[in-house]
C-alpha cells in the first residue's frame, strides 16, 4: 500500500515556484497496478521520485508498506570506471541481496559475455541499458517504477523482457508513467491523473484515460 | 535496529566504492592513496632539512616537519574529501535507501584508515631511521587525531550544505583555507612568537592539534598555550553545527 497524506511539492527553479502537488491524498492498494497520466511537463516524473522516497515532500507525508524500486532501468549510478559485476555488487549491498547471486543472475541476464567483467565506460548504449535492465528484474520489489518503458536490446532481448516483465507483474504491482495510453492500458489496472497540482484516482483505467483525454483536448 | 543495520551495510558498499573509484583507473590502485602523500611529506621532509639547521623541537628536522605535517593532514585531507562526498555520489543518492550522511561517514572512515597508514608509513620510516631514540606517548597521539578528524569532520558538514547553497562561499572558503598551512604551526613552535601576534596565533584550533600531537612525539616538549578545552569546545561544536545544518537541509543536500 502506498498512501498519500495531504502531500504538498512544488518545483522551485530560478525564483519559480510551481506546485507538482498540492495537498493530494489518496490510496494506492497493493494488487494493482497504477498508471500515471498528466500532461508534458506536469510532475509525473517527480511524483515518481517521491513516491519512490528520492526527493522529499515539502508538506504531508507518504507512507509505503512494501519495497519500492528505483525507476526501472536506471543508469545514473554506474560508475564508468568500475565494471559491470563490481556495480552489480555494489547495488546488491546497499540493498542487502545475495551478492553472488544477483551477480549470476545479471550475468546471464545481459548477455554481455566477457564484457560483464570490463568498465561500465567501455559499453555501448545497448549493452549499459541491457545491464539496468537485468539490475532491475534482478532484485525483487513489491512495486516496481517505470518511467515510459524503452525497449532494450535486439527482438530476441526485447522478447526476453517481456517474459520476464510479466513474470515479476504475478507478485509485484507497477507503479507506471507513460505517455502511451496503449502501454497503460496493457499493463495498469487503475490509473491516477495528475493536473495543475492535483491528483485524481481512478479505479478504472479506461476511465483514468478518458479524464486524461478530455484534459488534453481543453486546453 | 534494522534501520541501523542498513546505514551500516550502505557505509560499507560505500567504502568499498570509494576505494576502488578514488585510484581505481591507476594499476595499483588504493596503495596510490598511501604513496602520494607519503612520498609526497617524505620529499618536502628531506628538502626543508637541507635548508633548515636546526629543527625548533629535537634533533631530527624530519620528525619535527613531519608531525606537524601529519597532524595538519588529520585535519586538512579530512575536509578536502568529505566537503565533496555528498555532490561527488548525487547519482546514488537517486536509490532511497542512500542518505547523504552515509556518503560522508563512509569517507570519514575511509580518510582515517588512510591518514593513519600514510602517519604509520612517514613516521614509522623517520623514527626508524633516528639515532636518538624517541619515546612515544600514545594519549596525546590519539586525543590530537581524534580532535582533527572531529573538527574536519563538522566542517566538511556544514560546508557540504553551504557549498551546494551559496557557491560564493566555497570560493571563499577555498581562499581563506590556502594559508592556513603557513599559520597552523607546521614550520614553528607557536611558544617563539612575540606576545600580540601569540595570542592571535592561538585562536586557530589546528595550532593545538599540532601541539597536541607533537607532545607525544617530544615528551621535553611543554607546548606553552596549549588548550585542550577549547580544543575540544571547536571540535563538539563545529560537530554539533554540522549535524544540525545536515539535518535541517536535506531538501538541499539531495539537490531538489
Amino acid at each position: 500500500m502506498i498512501r498519500f497524506e495531504q502531500a504538498t511539492k512544488y518545483a522551485r527553479t530560478k525564483g519559480i515556484k510551481k506546485p507538482i502537488i498540492e495537498d493530494a491524498s489518496l490510496t494506492m492498494n497493493r494488487g494493482k497496478s497504477v498508471g500515471l497520466l498528466g500532461r508534458n511537463g506536469a510532475g509525473k516524473s517527480t511524483l515518481l521520485r517521491l513516491i519512490a522516497g528520492a526527493i522529499k515532500l515539502d508538506k504531508g507525508r507518504i507512507i509505503r508498506r512494501g519495497k519500492i524500486s528505483w525507476p526501472l532501468g536506471f543508469q545514473g549510478s554506474f560508475q564508468g570506471s568500475m565494471t559491470g559485476e563490481q556495480n552489480v555488487r555494489f547495488v546488491a549491498r546497499i540493498y542487502g541481496v545475495d551478492t553472488e547471486q544477483l551477480i549470476d543472475y545479471v550475468e546471464d541476464f545481459a548477455e554481455l559475455g566477457p564484457f560483464f567483467k570490463a568498465p561500465v565506460g567501455t559499453y555501448s548504449s545497448g549493452m549499459k541499458a541491457r545491464l539496468a535492465f537485468g539490475l532491475s528484474m534482478g532484485v525483487n520489489f513489491d512495486y516496481y517504477l517505470v518511467d515510459e518503458i524503452t525497449a532494450v536490446g535486439d527482438a530476441n532481448f526485447k522478447k526476453k523482457c517481456q517474459a520476464v516483465f510479466e513474470t515479476k507483474l504475478k507478485d509485484s504491482d507497477l507503479i507506471m508513467v507513460s505517455h502511451s495510453t496503449g502501454t497503460i492500458r496493457t499493463y495498469c489496472d487503475c490509473g491516477v491523473v495528475l493536473e495543475k497540482g492535483k491528483l485524481t484516482y481512478y479505479e478504472d483505467v479506461e476511465d483514468a484515460i478518458r479524464a486524461h483525454d478530455k484534459n488534453m483536448k481543453e486546453n | 535496529m534494522s534501520y541501523l543495520f542498513t546505514h551500516f551495510r550502505i557505509v560499507g558498499a560505500l567504502l568499498v566504492r570509494e576505494m576502488s573509484t578514488r585510484f581505481g583507473s591507476k594499476p595499483g590502485g588504493y596503495i596510490w592513496a598511501l604513496l602520494d602523500p607519503a612520498a609526497h611529506i617524505l620529499l618536502m621532509t628531506f628538502i626543508f632539512r637541507a635548508i633548515a639547521r636546526a629543527p625548533a623541537l629535537g634533533t631530527s628536522f624530519a620528525l619535527f616537519f613531519a608531525t606537524g605535517y601529519i597532524a595538519f593532514q588529520f585535519y586538512q585531507a579530512m575536509t578536502t574529501y568529505l566537503n565533496s562526498a555528498v555532490r561527488a555520489n548525487k547519482a546514488l543518492l537517486s536509490y532511497p535507501n542512500v542518505a547523504p550522511i552515509d556518503t560522508i561517514v563512509a569517507r570519514f572512515v575511509l580518510q582515517i584508515g588512510t591518514t593513519t597508514l600514510v602517519a604509520f608509513i612517514v613516521l614509522g620510516t623517520i623514527v626508524a631511521t633516528m639515532r636518538v631514540e624517541t619515546s612515544l606517548h600514545w594519549p596525546a597521539i590519539f586525543e590530537a587525531v581524534a580532535m582533527a578528524c572531529l573538527c574536519g569532520l563538522g566542517v566538511a558538514m556544514v560546508n557540504s550544505v553551504l557549498f551546494l547553497k551559496y557557491p560564493l562561499y566555497e570560493q571563499v572558503f577555498n581562499i581563506v583555507n590556502r594559508p592556513l598551512f603557513l599559520i597552523s604551526g607546521v614550520f614553528f613552535l607557536p611558544d617563539s612568537i612575540p606576545a600580540p601576534y601569540h595570542d592571535l596565533v592561538l585562536l586557530n584550533p589546528l595550532v593545538h592539534i599540532i601541539m597536541g600531537f607533537r607532545q607525544g612525539f617530544y615528551p621535553e616538549y611543554r607546548a606553552i598555550g596549549l588548550d585542550m578545552e577549547y580544543l575540544y569546545g571547536f571540535a563538539f561544536l563545529t560537530l554539533f553545527a554540522g549535524m544540525l545544518v545536515f539535518t535541517f537541509s536535506s531538501k538541499t543536500l539531495r539537490n531538489e
